[in-house]
């Protein structure tokens, strides 16, 4: 037993290790917490000692089935999401591409950068109070500026629509986030060998060819890991449509997480339907990730495990036989 | 070793992808856990010098603004041989801070519980008749009797509020009764007078005048109100029965109308189809906005504390008049904890002090410096609508904004007339609900009938309370 090299991997644990006190206290706790109230009868502001329901699944079956504005915020969250999401990705991929492209080498490529993730800086409070200011009615800048223009006569409410304030509620959604999966696209770009490209570009790649041949599969980890991140940010909007509109007009932009803070904390302190609303979210967020990491899984590694495992089989198979015959 | 190993390094890779899902996620993540900036607590006691013997009292102090702490700095230089500290928690309710930190220690008791709490309209009920009102003591057994609040002329409204059962358990220091606050230059050009008198029988009593005197003003090119979140309050508070009847949704008859009101308004052309506390609201104040507008609907605060900075040129020119229909809009009460009646001392000297804010009517009570504007030593402070109407009834009320007026001529009366028998604790929620309703009905998204649908129907889902 003689040691070779100094074993590191210790420090590791005790550099997690208050990570892992702090998870376990602030968000293992209230998440087993919430899984327990879900099935109980917690309601109201003063604590009254609390019974799991005669009906465990009292509470889920009421949301799903018995709540259309619980559907509602659910089909709100989706569409509110995937405006957001599809054209987000979009421009982020393309600036990356743009911004890692060698033969293009763009100038003050770091400024763009800062300038690109700018917008996430920003409080979602400030960007909220700014759009709803943009767009007021009966008078606000968007207002004047169509009248000036001509394009309208009479003042337009444009928050009293709802494809315009979804609309609105995707943008601010898309410009504050396209920054920051840009940057996290760029540095998974960064960790691709660069052999890669000088041997595709020795062999006369266009740029379209180096893209969608190598980068975009070698980025497949980052892809995934963007999207799930993104997927259960979308789940969980929450602060944008609250201090935007507060969930109007009609409930429009009323998110699941705006619905779950209401259930508890708007007149009523239904902690039990609260609680069974979120774990109906989580479950979603679970599903949908497994469905991403099935969808994203890397398929050439599949089908040569798949080879393997009939290879094995087939060996097994043939000592068998091979046994068998030696048997007679 | 080695696998043991390696399921750990498995099971913290686990707790930080795991965490990195749950807390904040990345893209297009409203990172919603990003924490509101809430006011901490700021606890300082205004110290008294110390008179005759025994323990100096210390009295935990609740509230949500600075009026209430400054009123007990007042105290302490009218009282210097009361022998009490004040320790003072202030909590603004943006964000929705206030209540939940209040409920907490509340419920947690001990000595650093609220001694004296502060609530104001929108949720006052919760603590006075709601979920909340075990925590609250009766006025009577702090020696506050319903004599001295007969004797103070203290407005009906204010008291129904504060009582569960006949119980008196909170009162205000300001009265917030309505008053219909117009502009004078447009009253002389269409009525031909300026009167209040005569402009009281103009725009009422009743909608039905109100909107003969709108069609009068359109007809010379003016607005009656500005949008018909003016309308709101006083149809709201002059309903007969609140949003709530034996715990199912009831839609008063009065409320219902707001429907076609509010639609008649828009229509008509009557306002400027604003919402309130935007900038065009701000801006019919002043009288720049798509046409000019004859008057507001609010109480003495709306025009000291909001009006006042944003009238501009239009200051002077306004003047008040009686509403069509009592009501009052916001406010805010004096609670005391029921733990404070088991300490003599303590008793004392929590009813000395809400004594001296909600029913003392001499000239160095409370409601007289706040109804003079003298809460500062040689300067003019604001003058505002008290509780008290016998305060009132010997105070100066003159105001420049009103162009010398004497508003308490009116809100003793508005006072009066106001109902408190009509709220509920879940006003502020409902109330949003409901008003969204309208605005889509009058806007054309939707018919009269899916308009109450629809409300009923996010009444029962976000709240969990069925329609009768």
């Amino acid at each position: 037993m003689r040691r070779k090299n100094v074993n590191y991997s210790k420090y590791g644990y005790i550099f997690t290790f208050p990570f892992v006190l702090a998870f376990l206290i602030f968000s293992l706790y209230p998440i087993l917490y919430t899984a327990v109230i879900g099935f109980t009868d917690m309601k109201g502001i003063i604590p009254k000692p609390i019974h799991i329901l005669d009906n465990p699944f009292q509470n889920f079956k009421d949301l799903l089935f018995d709540n259309p504005s619980f559907r509602k915020s659910l089909i709100n969250t989706g569409l509110l999401w995937i405006t957001n999401f599809v054209p987000q990705m979009l421009l982020a991929l393309l600036l990356t591409a743009w911004f890692t492209n060698k033969r293009l080498n763009i100038k003050g490529q770091g400024l763009f950068k800062v300038l690109l993730y700018m917008p996430n800086i920003i409080t979602a409070s400030t960007i909220a109070v700014l759009f709803s200011t943009l767009f007021a009615y009966p008078m606000g800048p968007i207002n004047s500026l169509f009248q000036m223009l001509g394009w309208t006569d009479a003042p337009v409410f444009f928050l009293q629509d709802k494809t315009t304030a979804r609309g609105i509620v995707a943008f601010i959604q898309f410009w504050m986030w396209y920054g920051n999966t840009m940057i996290v696209l760029i540095a998974g770009v960064m960790g691709i060998n660069p052999a890669l490209f000088e041997s595709a570009s020795i062999d006369g790649a266009n740029g379209f060819q180096t893209f969608f041949r190598i980068t975009l599969p070698s980025l497949r980890t980052i892809l995934l890991f963007t999207l799930i991140t993104s997927m259960v940010g979308g789940l969980t909007m929450f602060d944008i449509p609250q201090l935007f509109l507060a969930g109007g007009p009609d409930d429009s932009t009323l998110t699941t997480s705006m619905f779950i803070y209401g259930q508890a904390f708007k007149g009523s302190y239904m902690y039990n339907r609260a609680a069974a609303a979120s774990m109906i979210m989580f479950l979603i967020s679970a599903v949908l990730a497994g469905i991403l990491f099935y969808v994203m899984r890397d398929r050439d590694a599949s089908r040569l495990k798949k080879i393997q495992k009939q290879k094995y089989r087939k060996a097994a198979i043939a000592a068998r036989e091979g046994g068998v015959t030696h048997g007679k | 070793m080695k696998s043991m190993k390696r399921s750990l390094v498995g099971i913290s890779t686990l707790l930080v992808m795991s965490s990195a899902l749950a807390a904040c996620g990345g893209n297009s993540n409203s990172n919603s856990s990003s924490a509101t900036s809430t006011t901490a607590p700021a606890a300082n006691a205004t110290e008294a010098p110390a008179k005759g013997t025994g323990e100096k009292v210390t009295i935990n102090l609740w509230s949500f603004t600075d009026e209430i702490p400054n009123m007990t700095k007042k105290y302490m230089e009218t009282h210097p041989d009361a022998n009490v500290e004040f320790k003072t928690t202030v909590i603004a309710t943006t964000d929705g801070a206030y209540q939940p930190a209040l409920d907490q220690a509340l419920s947690a008791g001990g000595k650093d519980a609220p001694d004296i709490f502060a609530a104001e309209s929108a949720f006052v009920l919760k603590y006075t008749q709601g979920d909340a009102s075990s925590y609250a003591a009766n006025y009577s057994d702090l020696g506050l009797d319903d004599q001295m609040v007969k004797d103070a002329g203290i407005a009906q409204y204010s008291v129904d509020i504060g009582s569960l059962d006949g119980k008196l358990k909170a009162l205000g220091y300001q009265a917030t009764g309505g008053a219909f606050i117009y502009r004078r230059s447009i009253a002389k050009d269409v009525f031909g007078t300026d009167d209040p008198a005569t402009i009281k029988n103009e725009i009422g009593p009743g909608w039905d005048k109100f909107y003969d005197a709108a069609a009068k003003l359109k007809a010379k090119g003016y607005g009656i109100v500005s949008g018909d979140g003016d309308i709101w309050h006083p149809i709201e508070n002059s309903s007969d029965k609140g949003w709530i009847v034996d715990g199912k949704l009831h839609i008063d008859p009065k409320r219902e109308e707001f429907l076609d009101l509010s639609k008649k308004l828009k229509d008509n052309g009557y306002h400027n189809d604003t919402t309130d506390w935007t900038e065009a609201w701000y801006a019919d104040m002043s009288g720049s906005g798509a046409q000019p507008i004859f008057g507001f609907f609010g109480p003495a605060w709306l025009i000291n504390y909001v009006m006042n900075g944003q009238v501009k040129d239009t200051n002077g020119d306004w003047a008040v008049s009686e509403p069509p229909t009592g009501f009052f809009w916001g406010g805010t009460w004096l609670l005391a904890n029921k733990d404070v009646t088991k300490d003599d001392a303590k008793k004392q000297a929590v009813a000395d002090f809400v004594k001296w804010v909600t029913l003392d009517t001499s000239e160095t009570g409370l409601q007289y410096y706040w109804a003079n504007g003298t809460m500062k030593e040689g300067e003019q402070g604001t003058k505002d609508s008290v509780a008290s109407s016998v305060v009132m009834s010997k105070s100066n009320g003159e105001v420049p904004l009103l162009g010398g007026q004497n508003m308490f001529d009116v809100f003793v009366p508005a006072n009066a007339n106001a109902s408190g028998k009509n709220l509920t604790q879940y006003d502020e929620t409902i109330n949003k609900l409901w008003r969204d309703q309208v605005r889509e009905y009058t806007a054309g998204n939707k018919d009269r009938a899916k308009a109450i649908e629809t409300f009923k129907q996010q009444v029962k889902d976000q709240l969990g309370i069925e329609s009768e």
